[in-house]
């Protein structure tokens, strides 16, 4: 069922348009008459990042009612994109010359390209997390992947106390082992791929056709596990990447603001 | 094990051969003619296992307006007060203050928040007029100026013989009044399931409790229905008389639901069964209640039935309309979802007094049961779960849930640092609901805590608690069938535990979600959630695929 576009979304995009296209239209005519529209561009391009700095201010501000975080995040898209044509308007291009106007170029489109990224991520993901089945809270993790593995080894003894057979306790040690150690095919998740269904199929479940009908049926339990632990794994990577992409996007915008700051200092020490 | 019988708990393990002897030289008592009574549950069964005898000292508050309770009271010995009016302040009961915090005040918990978790100001708790603590049978609130109070308030006495209570206890609606001890009062607290036994066998009991009960409620919730509303007052008094009081399923639903849920099995008392002739209208009184239509080789809920809401009607109607078409069964089935409280409202007294003069009504049910049945998924997943008793459930939609836990975060920086949910519950496809506090039309929780600490705001209707006068008793917390109260142990601003100087065993509090009372702008895990994936809803109203 297609979503319904959120009014503030039209709302701010429209603002956005106009404001643009008054900025756009007013820096052609100071160009026109030989002024430097990079002052009026520069300034705004300024403010309209620090504006949107002021949405990881809204997050630490829960406690007032500085309004839904929802409209906050739509404002913060919108005036991003914003921003990236702003600051082709204010560089007349997409490389400026001077080193230190690349190094904050540069800076500018990771901010950008992370800020994208991150929200490609939170529209793809969230689903993909879904559709596993099971819900984890992500600093449990650790510890359910612990218990998963406990478990599995716990099938393992049983099945070798059960039959005298060491056959799926020498599986488990030779290659399964590995698999339940740490959260595994970390990429496959992340992209959607199954591999490790692939592998659990493959050498995960290799030693299965030597195994009598009492071994069969733990072993089964084992790799139930090991199914259960693929989605844990999927939550692993997935809800990392949601959390850990902040780390990127922040500290880049902070050194963007910095370097804008430092830049302005310049421009008015020695232009203006 | 032995399986547990009706009366392997008694109410009050003290009762003493001697107090039953006592009751019994009682005139209230001695009335009731124990031969009614069945073998299997006598009457003297009844006063050993389903009451106590609670002494009260002067001023100690015995049933708070807007407490919900299972029991009643019969004064022994002793002057009880109902306070009239004005109200007793909030402040008096034992509960909050809801007073809505003001911008800076808002603000100032940026850095009044402690990192400490469950940090608590001692000062504060020594002001509270409370008695007893978590380990006496009882703890309770206490007013410390009797006299001022009769001063200021205006009273009614309630002497020795007087029975109060029992409405709120038998419909599991909130308590009408504020009734305290004037003096040192011995009282005989029945809990509902021995006074329905006293209702059921006695007939000076029921009528007692039944004309209480015409006389109170019945007239203005009749009144409250559409259908009743043009009648005038002697027309409505005659509909009154007739109106039979019905209860289905088990008051302590939740405990049963509980043990039933860990099962995996639900058993629910029917009212009504399809194919059954239907004789009266049902309007529900209070509970939940399951419609349903045979489908297959089993039951499909097609809606489900809260009070206010009534049943049979359409079937009643096309009976009256077409008295020559043979075939009039009931088309669906109604059970009780753990506790229903029903008035049958007889067919003859329909049909003189009401489906003369109204349109025929809309057959909704069958519409509903025209839906394909993965349709209604959600709502019997809601049923299922007893979800539908919420009235503000934090449902999370994990199809756009990104679990940055930012909701989290906006509820501990509202909560002095404490977050007051888990952002992880029962799912059904996309749908969470988390353990928050759904605000319950049918607050079990507030059932049983001996200082009214829970309770129900009168601003906003968020149930909520005063941890200034919650004892740490976990009766809440084990009442919750959502597992939605946790206990705490409090410390200092030392991070030192806090403890019972003479015990030695930590202080614990009960918490929840309160809904943000108090907070400007309403619950800020709403307000914080940037994907729009959270919100607080009713489940009556929500269409997780539209707009609420």
């Amino acid at each position: 069922m297609a979503r319904k576009i959120p009014m503030s979304l039209v709302l701010f995009g429209v603002l956005a348009l106009a404001s643009f296209a008054a900025l756009f239209w007013q820096s052609r005519l100071i160009t026109v008459q030989l002024g430097d529209a990079s002052i009026l561009t520069g300034y705004t391009l300024f403010v309209t990042i620090l504006l949107l700095g002021m949405f990881n201010a809204r997050k630490k501000l829960s406690m007032i009612p500085l309004g839904r975080a929802r409209t906050w995040l739509i404002f913060h898209v919108v005036l991003g994109v914003f921003a990236l044509a702003l600051f082709w308007l204010h560089t007349g291009g997409i490389w400026p010359l001077g080193l230190y106007e690349q190094l904050l170029a540069g800076s500018f489109y990771l901010v950008s390209a992370s800020g994208v990224f991150g929200y490609l991520l939170q529209k793809a993901l969230p689903s993909r997390l879904t559709h596993t089945g099971i819900e984890i809270i992500y600093d449990r993790i650790p510890a359910e992947i612990a218990e998963i593995r406990e478990r599995a080894e716990t099938l393992v003894i049983e099945c070798t106390k059960e039959t005298g057979s060491e056959t799926v306790a020498q599986h488990y040690v030779g290659t399964l082992f590995w698999y339940f150690q740490k959260p595994r095919f970390l990429f496959a998740h992340l992209f959607g791929g199954d591999a490790a269904g692939f592998w659990l199929r493959g050498p995960g479940s290799a030693a299965r056709r030597y195994l009598n009908d009492v071994e069969k049926k733990l072993f089964d339990e084992i790799l139930d596990l090991a199914a259960l632990k693929a989605h844990v794994d999927r939550h692993y990577v997935c809800q990392g990447v949601m959390k850990k992409w902040l780390f990127l996007h922040i500290p880049l915008a902070v050194s963007v603001v910095t370097l804008a700051v430092w830049h302005l200092i310049l421009v008015n020490v020695y232009v203006l | 094990m032995e399986r547990p019988q009706r009366w392997s708990t008694p109410f009050g393990p003290d009762m003493s051969d001697a107090d039953i002897t006592s009751l019994f030289e009682r005139d209230d008592i001695a009335a009731i003619d124990i031969d009614r009574f069945p073998k299997h549950t006598p009457l003297e069964g009844v006063l050993r296992n389903d009451t106590r005898i609670v002494r009260y000292r002067s001023g100690d508050i015995v049933v708070r307006e807007g407490d919900y309770g299972n029991s009643a009271f019969l004064v022994l010995k002793g002057n009880l007060r109902v306070v009239l009016a004005p109200k007793l302040p909030q402040s008096m009961l034992g509960r909050q203050n809801a007073k809505k915090k003001g911008f800076f005040e808002a603000l100032s918990q940026l850095w009044t928040n402690s990192t400490i978790p469950e940090v608590r100001n001692l000062s504060g708790y020594e002001q509270q007029g409370l008695r007893g603590s978590s380990d006496s049978p009882d703890a309770r609130v206490f007013l410390q100026d009797v006299p001022v109070v009769l001063n200021n308030h205006r009273t009614a006495m309630l002497r020795e013989g007087s029975l109060f209570g029992e409405l709120a206890a038998l419909g599991r609606v909130p308590r009408t009044a504020t009734i305290f001890s004037e003096d040192d009062a011995v009282l005989l607290e029945i809990r509902w399931q021995g006074l329905r036994e006293l209702r059921k066998y006695d007939q000076g009991w029921r009528r007692k409790i039944d004309q209480r009960y015409r006389e109170s409620a019945l007239k203005n919730h009749l009144q409250e229905s559409s259908m009743f509303a043009r009648l005038d007052d002697t027309t409505l008094n005659a509909v009154a008389d007739k109106v039979l009081f019905e209860t289905y399923g088990a008051f302590d639903w939740n405990v049963s639901f509980q043990r039933l849920r860990e099962r995996g099995s639900s058993q629910e008392a029917p009212l009504a069964k399809q194919g059954d002739y239907p004789d009266g209208l049902l309007m529900i009184r209070a509970g939940f209640a399951r419609v349903s239509v045979q489908h297959g080789t089993g039951d499909r809920t097609i809606t489900y039935l809260g009070a206010g809401d009534h049943f049979g009607l359409g079937e009643l109607y096309a009976a009256w309309k077409n008295p020559d078409i043979e075939d009039m069964a009931m088309k669906t089935s109604i059970s009780a979802l753990g506790y229903v409280d029903v008035l049958r409202v007889p067919a003859p007294i329909l049909e003189e007094h009401v489906f003369p003069f109204m349109d025929p009504p809309a057959d909704t049910l069958m519409e509903l049961a025209e839906h394909p049945v993965s349709d209604d998924a959600l709502m019997e997943w809601a049923v299922e779960e007893r979800f539908v008793n919420a009235t503000r459930a934090m449902v999370i939609d994990l199809e756009k849930c990104v679990r940055c836990d930012d909701c989290v975060r906006a509820c501990a920086s509202t909560h002095g640092g404490n977050p007051r949910f888990r952002r992880h519950g029962k799912s059904s496809e996309n749908l969470m609901v988390a353990n928050a506090c759904m605000h319950c039309t049918d607050p079990v929780c507030m059932i049983g805590c001996p200082t009214g600490a829970i309770h129900r705001s009168l601003q906003s209707g968020s149930v909520i608690i005063n941890d200034m006068t919650c004892i740490g008793c976990a009766t809440c917390a084990n009442s919750c069938p959502y597992s939605n109260i946790s206990m705490v142990a409090i410390r200092d601003s030392n991070d030192r535990p806090i403890t019972d100087p003479e015990s030695q065993k930590p202080i614990m509090k009960a918490t929840k979600c309160d809904y943000c009372e108090g907070q400007p702008g309403g619950p800020a895990c709403v307000r914080a959630c940037p994907h729009d994936a959270l919100k607080r809803v009713d489940f009556h109203d929500y269409n997780p695929t539209g707009s609420m």
